[in-house]
């Protein structure tokens, strides 16, 4: 369960104070898929990361499976994002100088797994995803967009995450490729029980989800489909 | 793969970046060593100088230089006072003294020479008067009115006598050279029996050995002892106690030389002032150490200016790694964010920099290392020439000994040679110092990208490029 109260973030720039993410409360359940719409600006990725505990909340509170994070200190709130949330990127964000592999097996890595474990699991996830053997042992630069964000996909699924936050994952990509990503996300999180919030651009793929969510100028509301 | 494979691996992403700084790095860590090898040799030269200088005064009595000069004895009264002073360990006390053909049957074990045939040349006048009491064989004539008629006498350089305290350190006022006793034993400091210890020339000339007895001042004197000192001169002498030779010469309570162990180097000229205010006029009294200390001026320098290069090496070599890590950590801006997103710790991340610094610095090392041991001789001689040739030549004075000996002058001498045989010596040890400053640097020098690192906000992933 994921509960979201009353959150606010608001950035200083000079004079002006954006409220980036302006008193927004809602719950989603375990193993729930939802989405967020929002133009450009809207505030998702700030509501995303505040999810992810890579940012705090100028006020207010998310519990996640009972615990409020916003109050967590910087070690706990470290294994937090480490042991319970999984990200997927626009931009894919896998560490180019390490193999598609070696990508997958880093959160396994900061977790404390063990050598075998983390080899065995990662390259499970990647089969899992579609990857080839052959394209397991590639550096980042050498996979097509689709390929990089199937890898990311099973960075994030590494270590068996609650919440799985994923920020225009296909925004990337062409829409047919977009959409088969999109499917995997769906089809992993449902056969691991896992909550999505996902942000996207794309009306179709938010009509596939459980429930969307919109923001506009921060401020969130249930969008009827 | 773990955090640290992870920085070394790191460092070889961009090969021609780590190409230049590992170069760069080789250089400077070279040339902290060469500088640390420098400041070594120069360093050791320094204390072994002042070591072989010695913590030493000497003390003879005003105007008078072994058997040279004239003057007033000292008095065993006098060298008390200076037994008490301050920062003294000891006072050895000598009384020189000639045998004559009259009163000894001993034969020098040297040869007049065209040196000492000057001396019979000089028409007798500085010798005349009975002061002069060198031996003549018995085929000379002697008796006859030298004084008016210009003879060539054969002239034998004396046996000179040395009444010690301290059988075992020569004085360098009368030939000086390091004891060591060949057979038999020495005598004590206060002994008053009549024993001496011979040199091992003398012993042979006279075929004498422990056990066996010669006249001196008409008294039968046993043999306890022969040395070697390593020099000719000396090794012609007779060393017996002081308290015998005063008594034996008619000279109760004289002293014509004495020598003040100091505790430290460091309080050579204290003692030295204060000696020469309790002696007042009646004594000379003189050390080397001001001497070493102006010859070891340069070498001084050098250990300063080679101090400030390694420093300024090392700084360089931090800089540089500085430089490159907060070069790459901004560059790496967004991997380091999407790392802590992921789940790792800032210390982590820090870890894994702090490795790719290593990494860039031991390979500078291992350059470095090498650039130091083939430059690190050359630069020590380069360094030790340039700024040494004046005061080499400054150095290099004083004749040869004469009867007197002059301790000072010699001493200078060696001094001199000593910095042409100046040489860095490099081993292991300078290898694990290459190692250690590679690893200051490379710590120095993630310090402040570890600072950035740490601010850099995981949030920041969430922006699109
Ligand atoms: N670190 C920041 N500093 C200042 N303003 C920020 C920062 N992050 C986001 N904002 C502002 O907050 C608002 C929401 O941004 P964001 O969450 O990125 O929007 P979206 O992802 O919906 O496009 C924008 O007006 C943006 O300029
Ligand atoms: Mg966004």
């Amino acid at each position: 369960m994921l509960e979201v109260k009353n959150v606010k973030r608001s950035f200083k720039s000079g004079d002006v104070t954006v409220n980036a993410v302006d008193d927004v409360s809602f719950k989603v359940p375990e193993g729930q898929f939802a989405s967020i719409i929002g133009k450009s600006g809207s505030g998702k990725s700030t509501l995303l990361s505040l999810l992810g505990a890579l940012d705090k909340p100028s006020s207010g509170s998310i519990e996640v499976d009972g615990k409020d994070i916003a109050k967590m200190h910087d070690h706990a709130l470290i294994s937090y994002r480490c042991q319970k949330i999984g990200f997927v990127f626009q931009s894919y964000n896998l560490v180019p100088n390490l193999t598609a592999l070696e990508n997958v097996i880093l959160p396994m890595e900061f977790a404390g797994l063990g050598k075998k474990e983390r080899l065995e699991r990662g390259k499970k996830l990647l089969a899992q995803v579609g990857l080839t053997e052959d394209q397991m042992d590639r550096k980042p630069g050498k996979l097509s967009g689709g390929q990089q964000q199937r890898v990311s996909i099973a960075r994030a699924l590494a270590n068996k995450p609650k919440v799985i936050l994923a920020d225009e994952p296909t925004g990337n990509l062409d829409s047919q490729t977009g959409k088969m990503v999109f499917d995997l996300l769906h089809d992993l999180a449902r056969s691991e029980n896992t909550t999505i919030i996902t942000v996207t651009h794309d009306l179709s793929i938010a009509g596939k989800t459980d429930r969307t969510f919109q923001l506009i100028d921060g401020k969130l509301t249930e969008y009827k489909k | 793969m773990n955090v640290v494979t992870r920085g070394i691996r790191n460092a070889f992403r961009n090969q021609i970046r780590t190409f230049s700084i590992v170069v760069i790095l080789g250089l400077s860590v070279g040339l902290a060593l060469a500088m640390l090898v420098a400041r070594q040799a120069v360093t050791d030269k320094i204390s072994s100088v002042k070591s072989s200088v010695g913590n030493t005064v000497s003390v003879s009595p005003a105007g008078a230089r072994g058997f040279e000069g004239g003057g007033t004895a000292l008095t065993t009264a006098q060298i008390a006072k200076l037994a008490t002073l301050a920062n003294v360990t000891s006072v050895d006390s000598t009384l020189s003294d000639r045998l004559t053909t009259s009163n000894s049957n001993l034969a020098s074990a040297v040869d007049a020479g065209s040196l000492g045939q000057r001396f019979a040349q000089n028409n007798g006048t500085s010798f005349s008067g009975g002061e002069f009491q060198g031996q003549r064989p018995s085929g000379a004539t002697s008796g006859t009115s030298d004084s008016e008629t210009p003879v060539m006498r054969t002239f034998t350089p004396p046996v000179t006598v040395v009444g010690t305290t301290s059988p075992t350190k020569l004085s360098s006022s009368v030939g000086g050279g390091s004891f060591t006793l060949k057979s038999g034993k020495t005598f004590s400091a206060t002994s008053t029996e009549n024993v001496a210890v011979i040199g091992s020339s003398l012993a042979t000339k006279n075929n004498l050995k422990v056990g066996s007895t010669f006249t001196a001042y008409n008294t039968s004197i046993t043999v306890i002892g022969t040395f070697d000192a390593g020099n000719s001169f000396s090794n012609n002498q007779v060393l017996m106690p002081l308290a015998t030779v005063q008594k034996l010469s008619d000279q109760a309570g004289a002293v014509t030389s004495a020598t003040i162990h100091v505790n430290s180097i460091d309080n050579v000229a204290t003692v030295t002032t204060a000696a020469t205010s309790s002696l007042g006029s009646a004594a000379d009294v003189t050390n080397d150490s001001a001497a070493a200390e102006s010859s070891v001026a340069p070498l001084e320098n050098i250990q300063t200016i080679s101090l400030y290069s390694l420093i300024g090496a090392v700084t360089a070599g931090a800089v540089i790694i500085l430089l490159t890590m907060i070069m790459i950590v901004r560059e790496r801006r967004r991997e380091i964010g999407v790392i802590k997103a992921i789940g790792a710790s800032n210390i982590k991340v820090m870890l894994q920099f702090a490795s790719e610094a290593v990494t860039f610095t031991i390979l500078g090392a291992v350059i470095g290392i090498i650039f130091g041991l083939v430059a690190g001789n050359p630069i020590t001689k380069l360094l030790v020439n340039n700024s040494t040739s004046a005061a080499t030549t400054a150095t290099t004075m004083g004749g040869p000994g004469g009867f007197g000996g002059r301790g000072g002058g010699r001493a200078l001498r060696s001094l001199g040679s000593n910095f042409s045989t100046i040489s860095a010596s490099v081993g292991w040890d300078i290898i694990l110092y290459g190692l250690g400053v590679a690893i200051i640097i490379a710590i120095i020098g993630s310090g402040l990208a570890s600072f950035f690192i740490a601010k850099i906000r995981p949030a920041e992933v969430m922006r699109a490029e």
